[in-house]
C-alpha cells in the first residue's frame, strides 16, 4: 500500500516536472529527462542480459556445451561488435557487421516482397472492365503513386509534360502528409488525456479524498 | 477588429499551453459522454471476433509500451473481455521491450478480475516476454514451444491444458496486436504473408495511416486507430453486451470513450485557434506581422 502511494507520488511529481518545460526550461524538466533516459537504458540492459542473454546463450551453454557449443559463434560475433572501440583492431568489428546485415537484408527482402510489394500491387491492380468503387479507388492510388515518382525523380529536369504531373504528386503527398499530421495530434493528445487522466483520477482524487 | 486580432498575435504562447490544459482536463474531471461513431475497419475486427466459436484460441500480443498506453490499453482490455465473455481462449504475451510485459501482466489481472470464473491455463494463459520479435514471429510458424518454452511463471507449455492443441500459430484464429512501432508491421508481412493467418491491429494514432495500406490490400481483417478506434471497439462491446456497460461506467476506470471526450473538446479548440490564428493574419496582414511573443 505504502510502495503503491510511493509510485505514485514519484509519478506524478516527474510528470509535472516533464511537463515544467512548456514553461521553461528549468532544472525539475532536465532531471526527470535524464532520469528517463538513464532509466530507459538500465531497463533496456537488464532486458537483454535476463531475456536474451542468459536463456539464448549463457543457460544452454551452462547446461550441455557439447550440444550447444554452436552457440560460441553468435555469441562470439557480438563480442566483435565491440572490438571497433579498440582502435589498433577496430577492423575485426566489421566481419560481425557484415554478417549482421547480410543476414537482416536476407529476412528483410523476402518479409517485403512477400509482405508489402506484391500483396499491394496485386491489390490495385484491378481489370478496368467492371467499373466500381473499389475500381476507382485502385486508379487513384496508382495515380498517385505514379505522380509522387515523377515527383521525386530527380535524375532529369523536369519538362513540359512531366511538370504538372509533379504537380498533381505534391498534392497528393500534401493531402498524406494532412491525414499524418492528423493522426499525430490525436496521439499525442490521446497521451496527455492519460497523463492528466492519471493526476486526476490516481493522484489528486485520493490526496483530498475525493470519490468519483 | 484589428487591435484584437493584433492583441491575439503578440499573446504568449504559454497562455494557448493553458487553455488546451484546461480543455484536456476540464472533460475528465466532468465527463461529457459525447457519442461515439464506429467505423467499417473497427467493425470488421469486431465482427471477426464475434464469428469466433467457444474454445477456439486467438492470440493476443502486447506491442506497446508505457509510452502509448492511453491509446493501447483500452483495446487489448477491450478484446479480451470480448474473447472471455464468448468464451474463447487467449494467449496472451509481450514482444515489445519496454515495459511490454508489465502493461500485460496489469491488463490481464484487470480483466481476469472482472470474470471470476475463468481459469489460468483453461480460459487464457500468459507467456510473458521474449526478445527479438521477428525471430520469435519466425520461430511461431514452426513450433510455440521453441519461442516460449514456458509461460511467464515457468510452466512448460505442455502441462498447459489449453496449449495442448496449439502447436504453433496456424492453430490460433486470430493475432490481435495492439501495436506502437514496427512490430504491428511485422505481424502483418512476416505472420499473415508468410504463415496466413490472419491479423487485426490496433496501432498509435501516430503510426495508423501506414497501416490503411495493408488495410486496403486486404493483409488485415480490421484495424482499431489509436483512442478513437480503441472507443468505437468500447461501444461496439457496449452495444452487443449490455452487460459490459458496467465495466465502462465507473468514472474511476480509464476508457477510450472517456478520452474521446477531451478529444473532441481539444480538436474544436485547436480547430478554433487556426480559424482564428488565419483570420488574424489575414486582418493585420497590411500593417506588417507584430513581433512574435517570447
Amino acid at each position: 500500500m505504502i510502495q503503491d502511494a510511493l509510485g505514485i507520488w514519484i509519478a506524478a511529481l516527474l510528470t509535472l516536472a516533464a511537463l515544467s518545460f512548456l514553461y521553461k526550461d528549468n532544472p525539475f524538466f532536465r532531471f526527470a529527462e535524464s532520469l528517463f533516459a538513464g532509466v530507459s537504458l538500465g531497463y533496456y540492459v537488464g532486458i537483454v542480459l535476463n531475456q536474451t542473454l542468459e536463456p539464448n546463450l549463457f543457460e544452454p551453454m551452462r547446461q550441455d556445451f557439447g550440444q550447444n557449443w554452436d552457440l560460441l559463434v553468435p555469441g562470439l560475433l557480438g563480442v566483435m561488435l565491440y572490438v571497433r572501440y579498440v582502435p589498433k583492431i577496430a577492423w575485426v568489428s566489421r566481419y560481425a557487421l557484415s554478417i549482421y546485415v547480410t543476414y537482416y537484408i536476407g529476412v528483410e527482402f523476402t518479409r517485403r516482397i512477400h509482405g508489402e510489394v506484391l500483396p499491394q500491387i496485386g491489390r490495385a491492380m484491378l481489370p478496368l472492365s467492371r467499373f466500381d468503387l473499389p475500381t476507382l479507388y485502385s486508379a487513384v492510388f496508382v495515380v498517385g503513386v505514379f505522380s509522387v515518382l515523377i515527383y521525386f525523380f530527380f535524375s532529369r529536369e523536369q519538362n513540359a509534360v512531366t511538370r504538372p504531373i509533379a504537380r498533381l504528386g505534391v498534392w497528393f503527398l500534401m493531402i498524406s502528409f494532412g491525414a499524418a499530421f492528423g493522426f499525430t495530434v490525436m496521439g499525442r493528445v490521446a497521451l496527455l488525456i492519460g497523463r492528466l487522466n492519471f493526476l486526476l483520477q490516481a493522484w489528486l482524487y485520493p490526496l483530498f479524498g475525493i470519490t468519483s | 477588429m484589428k487591435r484584437i486580432f493584433t492583441w491575439l498575435l503578440k499573446l504568449d504562447r504559454r497562455w494557448i499551453f493553458l487553455f488546451v490544459l484546461f480543455s484536456v482536463a476540464t472533460p475528465i474531471v466532468f465527463p461529457i459522454g459525447l457519442p461515439v461513431t464506429t467505423t467499417d475497419s473497427t467493425r470488421r475486427a469486431f465482427e471477426y471476433l464475434e464469428s469466433l466459436k467457444p474454445g477456439d484460441t486467438i492470440w493476443l500480443s502486447f506491442d506497446y509500451g508505457p509510452s502509448s498506453a492511453p491509446e493501447n490499453d483500452p483495446m487489448a482490455e477491450a478484446v479480451m473481455r470480448q474473447c472471455f465473455l464468448k468464451h474463447v481462449k487467449v494467449v496472451v504475451l509481450a514482444l515489445y521491450p519496454l515495459g511490454g510485459l508489465g502493461l500485460a501482466n496489469t491488463a490481464v489481472a484487470k480483466v481476469t478480475a472482472e470474470f471470476p470464473g475463468l481459469r489460468y491455463g483453461e480460459d487464457y494463459v500468459n507467456l510473458g516476454y521474449k526478445d527479438g520479435a521477428a525471430a520469435v514471429m519466425r520461430r511461431l510458424g514452426e513450433d510455440i514451444a521453441g519461442a516460449f518454452p514456458t509461460d511467464v511463471n515457468g510452466t512448460p507449455l505442455s502441462r498447459i491444458p489449453m496449449m495442448r492443441g496449439v502447436h504453433d500459430i496456424r492453430n490460433v484464429k486470430l493475432v490481435f496486436t495492439a501495436a506502437t512501432g514496427v512490430i504491428g508491421e511485422w505481424w502483418i508481412t512476416q505472420v499473415h504473408s508468410q504463415i496466413g493467418t490472419p491479423v487485426v491491429i490496433g496501432p498509435t494514432a501516430v503510426s495508423a495511416p501506414k497501416y490503411y495500406a495493408y488495410l486496403n490490400a486486404g493483409q488485415l481483417v480490421g484495424m482499431l486507430s489509436g483512442m478513437k478506434g480503441a472507443a468505437e471497439y468500447e461501444r461496439l462491446l457496449r452495444d452487443t453486451y449490455p452487460q459490459m456497460a458496467r465495466f465502462y461506467k465507473s468514472t474511476r476506470t480509464f476508457t477510450a470513450t472517456k478520452g474521446m471526450d477531451g478529444q473532441t473538446v481539444i480538436h474544436t479548440v485547436m480547430i478554433a485557434f487556426i480559424i482564428l490564428g488565419n483570420l488574424a493574419f489575414l486582418v493585420t496582414r497590411e500593417t506588417g506581422r507584430p513581433e512574435a511573443a517570447a
